[in-house]
Formats: structure tokens, C-alpha cells, sequence
């Protein structure tokens, strides 16, 4: 038996007793209290609790049942959809733009799921955030995030 | 008696034909932005707010009110056809409505939304035009210990959301509870769990946690496996429409939501959240077929949607009668009433009949409008499943983005929005339910200002939660319902055992 | 001929005088709103935008908002927005005490003061059927027992907890023990005082506006330093011997870094703007009272305004 325990289960009963013991040790810094009743403390030392709790059921769920074993996901297919997300974030953090940033998000989503048309699918998600960023300006009067592309439109 | 001649009165305001067009503009403005995630009804308001300055009172409250009742359809759509809730109070619709878009049924799930919110809408505008002055007397009465008592009522019915396994329900449960935490203590106004990271004082988003643990989640979790077990979408199978046994299983859970959504809507802190979950799991312990729940039960959308739209009507009772805006959109009606001059409140229904009684029948008006906009539209919106695997997860996540973007452009919401996105992707892959997380965050922070507003009238007196009928009767109901499932377990196994 | 005449006449008068505002019409602005779109900060932001454009005293006004943290998110990215000349932003009272209670890296002072707008009273009321008739009965019991006057407001640190904790001071009771009770949203506050949950409430005038003429909410005082225009017959805290003002104010401010020309650019556009029609027409449908100050006044006023704000949080046990 060199697998006696689960090891998903393991992982988050540490994450679950770490979790925990985050809560507790920002409540214990907490300096401000209530004149009355409880505190902005005790709230996180119930939920604290919980999370102790749970944590160690997981432990015993580890070395027991452990949890529903999923089948094998597909790494590539996640790979290109987060890598999409991580551009969006990037993007838009850089001031590329929301045209910009949707482009790239449809585009590797569509990948994703097995598409292989990247750049007909640029194409499609640049059209697609332009008609958005527009109706989002012109009716709604809300700016999205603005870059060059944007900047061109106005 | 009176009350018929006013309203009559108030049809002849809301039936002219420039009032009617008001009304139209706004059921369809709120419609299409209420699809959207993250732009709920209020957001809408408040940028049509300046627009109306130049049109006259009554048209522009009316066509107020024909988009805040526009916005909760439009809020199910996206719920029920892409599994992203823009606004918590569609949550619970998501929940089966998506199942059944998936399988084929997305038009009947469209339609008993549409028809549930046409009844509920109907019922809580009659109750809103007879019983307004008598429920708000009871409404003011709740002190924070009976929301307390309410909370803890909700909480515990969470349970039906929870899946197979209660150990991995609660870890979802208290896992939103702890996103709850984070941010700025509404009571003593310091910071917890933030981290130094400014972004987090105003604490987690519900839409950005519902969007991503759902939509996004879903979305990574389809890819992740598409080459072992292709997901298949069926736009639409068998009927389009509503079968005979789908209106016999929908009408009950109209009814019941109403009962639930009015009431609890007219509170001033009730909210719309808390009715919805009341009526899922209501709804899932009446059902006659308990096996369908989690994979597309139809009682489970007819409910939580009827229960969203009457508790829309609800807010308005405390709004008319007394000024008192409950949710963000009233409270932007608010400021669309003052902007002519007017306040709402007890001198409003003497001195202004004509406007109010006009708001109100326009609330009629606006909810045929809005079914006989919305019906016709089912059969385009289920085509929407029809675009191509790719594109159609490519488009749910630009979706799903686009709300956070308009709302909030930082980074760091966007991450935060990510990161819920792949948790929900791991949570799906080792079968813990998404749904609880969300019902934490929502529920959790409620119940823990409630209650610390009770102690801090009471003095820390805890007592004052049992001395208090409304809330010792809502936490005995609270209680029956934790224990009553063992005792029924431990009845059936002494049964067992002696047969 | 005639008429033609008076009509190329005319037209000459509109462009001469479109000439001498041109300077101003070529401006471009940016006000970013400290928040998220509906609220108060983006409801001014957005109103100066159709009021500075309505004028033409700017070509162009793009309103942004940046949500979060009682507005100090937004005044950090103000902040580093150095010597951007055509960059505004608003705020008001409450982001004083949000800075301090967030422990914000930033500051107010750091910003080019440019003008304060528009300002609200405040009042205390209690439920009709309560025994307090005036402030006085009401500064009675705080210095009696804090703890037994509950007072019902909007968040931590705003404006009602700090006017709740200068009244207790004013009335001689410890602003320490206060037993003030933060609600979110005006509705729910509102409700708690209806219902008779709590002693005392604190808002703006305007949200209690419909009760207190109803005869459900008696008036102790208004926070102003003489009776509302709009409400004759209220009091004010200080005819009822307690020593308090307090305005809920909103303003503008501008980056920091500017240079003169730019300062008396910006300056000069708000003090158009606030002198304009189009600017109180929106007072007047919005309810606002105007309480312009000007640049330097404004300056001096902020600056003590943060002194007080900063010893209240203290007294409170809001900041250590």
C-alpha cells in the first residue's frame, strides 16, 4: 500500500485548516471594537470554526473514501482558454484596450475548444467588442476600458 | 372600494398612448441592458436618470417602472441560456434553468420564467395596490433580530443546494462565508482579510463570484474534457412551448414564489435573495419528482423567477408608502421622484393620486408588455445555443467579462473574476456545488450585521433574539427544519426495525 | 434687405462672441467619479458634464469612474495623475473620514483644491411618539448614558457617525461609549426609526424630508447654522443649546503638480460653471443647495475640515 490516502482530499483539508488559520490570525490583529454587543471579530472566529472543522473531516475523508475521482482533463484545451484570460488581464492592464482584449479572449477560447481558426476568430471577437465598446458609449454613455483601437472610434 | 376607483383612474393615466410608449421604451431598454451581467436594472436607471429631466413626471416614473420590471426578465435570460446570473437574485434560476437549456428544454425554462414573472408580477401589483398601508405597518415593525431569525431561516434551507454530499456542501458554504468577511466591517468600518490591497476593501462582488464560478467555471470545465465526452447542446428537443405537464408542474411554484417574493420583498431589509432561496428549496421538498433537481427540474426555475419578480413589486410598498428605498434601484427612483419635486410617502398617495396611481397601473401595463415582448423572443433566444460550440463559450466568456469591465476595469477585480472562474472549474471536477459559495457570500455578511445590530440595541443581551415573537417563531421554523430530517431518519429506522 | 441685414448681423455678434469664449470652449475635460455609477460622487460627476457642455464652457467632458474604498482608490490614481491639467475629480465630506479609517497612502491635502459645490444639512430626529421633544432632552440622556441613546445612521465614519459623535461631545457625554448603529442604505435607517428600534436618527435632510412632514419623525435639530430654507419650523442643534455644525459637502479637485496658468484654467471653468444657469437648474431639480467656494477658500476650508474630522475618529475609537 503505498497510496493509502487521497491525495485531492489532503490537499484541501491543508488548504481548508490554512484558511483558517488566516481567518483567525487577521481577526486576532483586529484593534477597533464594538461599545456594544460582539465585535468585528467574532464572525471570522465562527467561520474559523467552520473551516477547522472541515478541514479535518477532509483529513479523515483522505484516508478513507477520499474524494469522487475525476477523469483526465484535457491540459491543452485549459491552457489556451486561461491563457486567453491572462491576456485580457494583461491587456487591460497595459492599456491595450477592450476591442483589444476581447479579441484575444475569443479568439483562444474558440481555440480552446478546437477551433483552428485564429485568425478568423481574432477577427470575429475585434468586430464583436467594437459593436459592444460602441453601444456601451453611445447608449449606456459608460467608457469602457479605452487603448488605441478605442481611441481611433472617437 | 375607493382603492378600484383610483386605480381606474390610474389606468386612464397610464393607457394614453404617450404614457404607453413610455412604458414600452422602458420594458425593452430594461430587457436588453438586464441581459447583460453586471449592468442590473438600477445602473440602468440611474443613466437614464438625466435623460428625463425634460419629460414630464408621470412618463418618466412609469417608464422607470417598465425598466426595473424589464430588467428582472431580462436578468433570467442569461441565467437560464448561459449560465451566467447577472444579478444575485437570478441565482437560483441559473441553477436548473441552465440544466434544462442544455438538454433541449431551454424553451419551456424561458417561458415558465416569462410567464411566472408575468403571474408573480401581476399578483404582487395587486397586492402592492390593496395591501401596500397595511403591510408596511408590519414591515417597519422588523427590528435586525427578526432579519437575524430570517437569515438563519435561509441558511439552513441552503441545504437543498448542496448536492450528494453534505461535507462538500458546507465547504462551499463556508468558503462564500469567508469571501463574505473580506473588506470593510459595515459596523466599525475596518478592514478584514484585505491584505493592504486597496481593491479589496469593498469586499467580493456576488455577480463577480456568480459569473465566475459559473460561467466561467463551466466554461473551462467543458473544455477540459471535450475530447473524452463531447457536451452536447440540444438547442431545442421536443416542444418549444410549455407542455401540458410542464404549465401543471409550473403553476404551484408560481404561486408559492409570489408568497414568498411579495412579503419578503416589502421588508425593508429583506431583500430579493433571501425569497428566492426560500422557494428552491421549497420547491425541491414539494416536488414530486425530487431525482430531476440538479439536472433541470422546472419547478425550480418557475418558483425562484416568480418569487424575483414579486419580490421586485414588493420593494415598491415600502418605496410609495413611506419613501423608503430598499433596494439600489428604489433608492435611484427616489432620486427620479425628487428630481420633480416629489416625495414619496404617506402625502404623496393625497397630494399626487393622479401619479402614483398612474406608477401603478403602469406596473400592469408594463408586465403584458413585457410577456408579450418576451414570448415571441424565446424561439430567437434559444437559437443562441445553436452557434457553434467554439464560439458560443467564446462569446459566454466575452459576456461574462463585459459586465465587470463597464462596472469595474481593474485588474484586480478581473483576476479576482478569473481566479472564481478556475476555482469553480476544480470544484466541478471533484463534485463540490458551486451554488452554496454564492448563497454564503450573499447571506453570510447579512446575517452577521443583522445580528450585531440586535446585540447592540439589546446591549449584548442575546435573549433579545427568543424574546421577540416574529423572531423566536422564524428561528423555532429554523430549527424544525435542521432536526426534522434526522428525526423523520431515526422514525423510519425504529419503523424498519420493528416491521 | 432689411431683415438680411440683421441677420448677417447677427451672426457676426454669435461669432464674436463664440471668439471670446473660445478659449474655454476648447477644453477637453475628464472628472472622474471616486465611484461606482449611480451613486452620489457619479450623479455630481455627471451632472457637471451636462451642466459644463450645456454652458459650452467645455467642448468635451468624459466622465470615469473608479470604484472603491470610499473614493480613495480613485484619489491615489488622481494623485498620480500629476500636473494633468484637464483632469478633475469629485468628492466630498465622506472621503475625509475614508482616508483615515482605510488607512489610505494618500491624502487629500496632496490635491490642487479647485471648488467646493454643493453642501446638505443634516438632522437629528426621533420617532413622533417619543418622549425627547428637543435637542436638549436628547443632550440630557447622552450625558446621562451614552449607551442607552441608540443613534441610527449611514456607514462608519460618514457624516451621521461623526455628527452622532460631536453632539455626544457638545451634550458633555463620552464620545467613546456612543452607541451608534451604521445601516446600509437610507431606506433601512429610516425603517429602524419608523419602527422605533432606536432613539435617535441621523440623515440628510432631503431622505427625511416625506416622514417629518408626515408627522411620523420629530425634528431635534438641523446640523446648519440657521434654519433651512425649506424647513422653517426646524430648529437648529444650536438653538437647542448643543454647540454642533456640520455640512455634508461635495466638491472638485484637481491632480497635484499644476501650474498656475493651469490651476486658474480649471478654477476658472468651475467658477463658470457654478455661476451658470444650466448649473442651478440642476440644483434646483436635484435638490442640491449650491455652497460654492471658491479655490482658496476651499483650500482653507478642507484644511480644517480635515483637522475636526481627524479628532472625532479619534475620540470615537474609529482610528487608534
Amino acid at each position: 500500500m503505498s497510496r493509502s490516502f487521497d491525495r485531492p482530499a489532503l490537499v484541501v483539508a491543508i488548504l481548508l485548516l490554512a484558511a483558517a488559520a488566516i481567518v483567525a490570525f487577521d481577526a486576532s490583529r483586529q484593534t477597533i471594537t464594538s461599545n456594544y454587543g460582539v465585535g468585528p471579530t467574532a464572525m471570522p472566529y465562527v467561520v474559523c470554526a467552520g473551516l477547522t472543522v472541515l478541514g479535518l473531516a477532509h483529513f479523515i475523508v483522505a484516508f478513507k473514501d477520499g474524494l469522487p475521482k475525476p477523469e483526465e482533463a484535457d491540459g491543452k484545451a485549459l491552457l489556451w482558454i486561461i491563457g486567453g484570460l491572462v491576456g485580457l488581464v494583461a491587456c487591460i492592464a497595459l492599456g491595450g484596450g477592450f476591442i483589444i482584449a476581447t479579441a484575444i479572449v475569443f479568439a483562444c477560447t474558440a481555440r480552446g475548444f478546437g477551433r483552428d481558426a485564429l485568425i478568423v476568430d481574432i477577427v470575429i471577437g475585434a468586430v464583436l467588442g467594437t459593436i459592444i465598446y460602441v453601444v456601451f458609449l453611445k447608449l449606456l454613455t459608460l467608457s469602457l476600458p479605452a487603448g488605441p483601437l478605442e481611441a481611433l472610434l472617437s | 372600494m375607493e382603492t378600484l376607483l383610483s386605480l381606474a383612474n390610474g389606468f386612464s393615466v397610464a393607457l394614453e398612448p404617450s404614457k404607453l410608449l413610455f412604458c414600452l421604451i422602458g420594458v425593452f431598454l430594461g430587457t436588453a441592458v438586464g441581459v447583460l451581467p453586471g449592468i442590473g436594472p438600477a445602473l440602468t436607471v440611474a443613466l437614464l436618470l438625466p435623460v428625463t429631466f425634460k419629460l414630464d413626471p408621470a412618463g418618466s416614473l412609469i417608464m422607470f417602472a417598465g425598466i426595473y420590471y424589464g430588467g428582472m426578465y431580462g436578468g433570467s435570460t442569461t441565467a437560464i441560456l448561459l449560465n451566467a446570473p447577472g444579478e444575485s437574485a437570478s441565482l437560483a434560476t441559473a441553477l436548473e434553468g441552465s440544466k434544462m437549456a442544455k438538454a433541449g428544454r431551454g424553451g419551456p425554462a424561458l417561458a415558465t420564467a416569462a410567464i411566472g414573472s408575468f403571474v408573480a408580477g401581476l399578483i404582487a401589483t395587486i397586492g402592492l395596490a390593496f395591501l401596500a398601508p397595511w403591510l408596511v405597518e408590519i414591515a417597519v415593525k422588523f427590528g435586525p433580530w427578526d432579519y437575524f431569525a430570517l437569515m438563519i431561516v435561509a441558511f439552513v434551507t441552503v441545504s437543498a443546494t448542496f448536492g450528494d454530499s453534505p461535507l462538500r456542501g458546507l465547504t462551499s458554504l463556508f468558503l462564500g462565508m469567508l469571501l463574505g468577511l473580506v473588506g470593510i466591517d459595515k459596523l466599525t468600518g475596518q478592514a478584514r482579510l484585505t491584505f493592504g490591497v486597496p481593491e479589496l476593501l469593498n469586499g467580493v462582488e456576488v455577480t463577480t463570484l456568480a459569473v465566475g464560478l459559473f460561467a466561467v467555471g463551466e466554461a473551462l470545465y467543458v473544455a477540459s474534457k471535450r475530447w473524452r465526452e463531447p457536451e452536447e447542446i440540444i438547442p431545442i428537443k421536443g416542444s418549444l412551448w410549455m407542455t401540458k405537464q410542464d404549465w401543471k408542474r409550473s403553476w404551484a411554484p408560481w404561486l408559492r414564489g409570489t408568497a414568498f417574493g411579495f412579503p419578503i420583498g416589502a421588508l425593508p431589509a429583506g431583500g430579493a435573495e433571501v425569497p428566492t432561496f426560500l422557494s428552491y428549496s421549497t420547491e425541491k421538498k414539494l416536488c414530486k419528482y425530487p431525482e430531476e433537481f440538479g439536472k433541470g427540474a422546472i419547478e425550480g426555475v418557475a418558483g425562484p423567477e416568480a418569487a424575483n419578480n414579486a419580490s421586485a413589486a414588493g420593494t415598491l410598498v415600502p418605496l410609495l408608502t413611506l419613501g423608503l428605498p430598499t433596494s439600489a434601484t428604489a433608492a435611484i427612483m427616489l432620486a427620479g421622484f425628487q428630481q420633480y419635486g416629489l416625495n414619496p410617502g404617506p402625502l404623496l398617495f393625497a397630494e399626487k393620486p393622479d401619479l402614483v396611481w398612474g406608477l401603478i397601473a403602469s406596473l400592469f401595463v408594463a408586465n403584458v408588455l413585457l410577456v408579450i415582448l418576451n414570448l415571441p423572443l424565446i424561439g430567437l433566444w434559444v437559437r443562441l445555443l445553436a452557434i457553434p460550440q467554439p464560439w458560443l463559450y467564446a462569446g459566454i466568456l466575452v459576456f461574462a467579462t463585459m459586465g465587470t469591465l463597464a462596472v469595474n476595469p481593474s485588474p484586480v477585480e478581473l483576476g479576482m473574476l478569473f481566479g472564481f472562474g478556475y476555482l469553480g472549474y476544480l470544484m466541478r471536477r471533484y463534485d463540490y456545488p458551486v451554488a452554496p459559495m454564492v448563497v454564503g457570500l450573499i447571506l453570510g455578511p447579512m446575517a452577521e450585521a443583522q445580528l450585531r445590530r440586535a446585540l447592540q440595541i439589546s446591549l449584548g443581551d442575546p435573549m433579545i433574539l427568543l424574546e421577540n415573537p416574529i423572531s423566536a417563531t422564524l428561528l423555532g421554523i429554523a430549527f424544525i427544519a435542521l432536526v426534522a430530517p434526522f428525526v423523520m431518519n431515526g422514525l423510519n429506522k425504529f419503523k424498519a426495525a420493528e416491521d | 434687405m432689411l431683415t438680411s441685414f440683421i441677420k448677417r448681423g447677427a451672426v457676426a455678434a454669435v461669432a464674436l462672441a463664440g471668439l471670446t469664449t473660445a478659449a474655454f470652449a476648447q477644453m477637453e475635460l475628464k472628472i472622474m467619479a471616486p465611484a461606482a455609477p449611480g451613486g452620489g460622487w457619479d450623479g455630481t460627476a455627471r451632472s457637471m458634464q451636462q451642466a459644463l457642455t450645456a454652458a459650452g464652457i467645455a467642448k468635451s467632458v468624459q466622465v470615469t469612474n473608479v470604484t472603491g474604498a470610499g473614493g480613495t482608490i480613485g484619489l491615489a490614481q488622481l494623485i498620480g495623475a500629476k500636473g494633468d491639467g484637464h483632469q478633475l475629480m469629485v468628492n466630498g465630506f465622506v472621503m475625509v473620514g475614508a482616508i483615515l479609517l482605510n488607512k489610505s497612502p494618500v491624502n487629500l491635502t496632496q490635491a490642487t483644491p479647485i471648488a467646493r459645490l454643493t453642501a446638505e444639512a443634516l438632522v437629528v430626529v426621533v420617532p413622533t411618539d417619543s418622549p425627547i421633544k428637543s435637542a436638549k432632552d436628547l443632550a440630557e440622556r447622552v450625558k446621562a448614558d451614552p449607551a442607552k441613546v441608540t443613534w441610527a445612521g449611514g456607514s462608519a465614519g460618514g457624516a451621521d457617525h461623526i455628527l452622532a459623535a460631536l453632539f455626544t461631545e457638545a451634550a458633555g457625554g463620552d464620545a467613546k461609549k456612543i452607541n451608534y448603529i451604521p445601516f446600509s442604505g437610507g431606506g433601512e435607517a429610516l425603517a429602524a426609526m419608523l419602527g422605533g428600534r432606536v432613539t435617535a436618527g441621523i440623515s440628510g435632510y432631503g431622505e427625511f424630508e416625506g416622514q417629518i412632514k408626515a408627522g411620523k419623525l420629530r425634528v431635534v435639530g438641523v446640523s446648519a447654522s440657521k434654519r433651512l430654507a425649506n424647513a422653517p419650523d426646524a430648529p437648529t442643534l444650536k438653538e437647542g443649546g448643543v454647540n454642533v455644525e456640520l455640512l455634508n459637502w461635495r466638491s472638485v479637485v484637481a491632480p497635484p503638480g499644476l501650474s498656475d496658468a493651469q490651476k486658474t484654467e480649471l478654477s476658472g471653468a468651475i467658477d463658470k460653471l457654478a455661476k451658470s444657469k444650466e448649473w442651478a437648474e440642476i440644483l434646483k431639480a436635484r435638490g442640491w443647495d449650491d455652497a460654492y467656494l471658491g479655490s482658496a477658500e476651499f483650500d482653507s476650508f478642507l484644511k480644517a475640515e480635515t483637522v475636526r474630522v481627524e479628532k472625532v475618529m479619534k475620540d470615537v475609537g474609529l482610528v487608534k
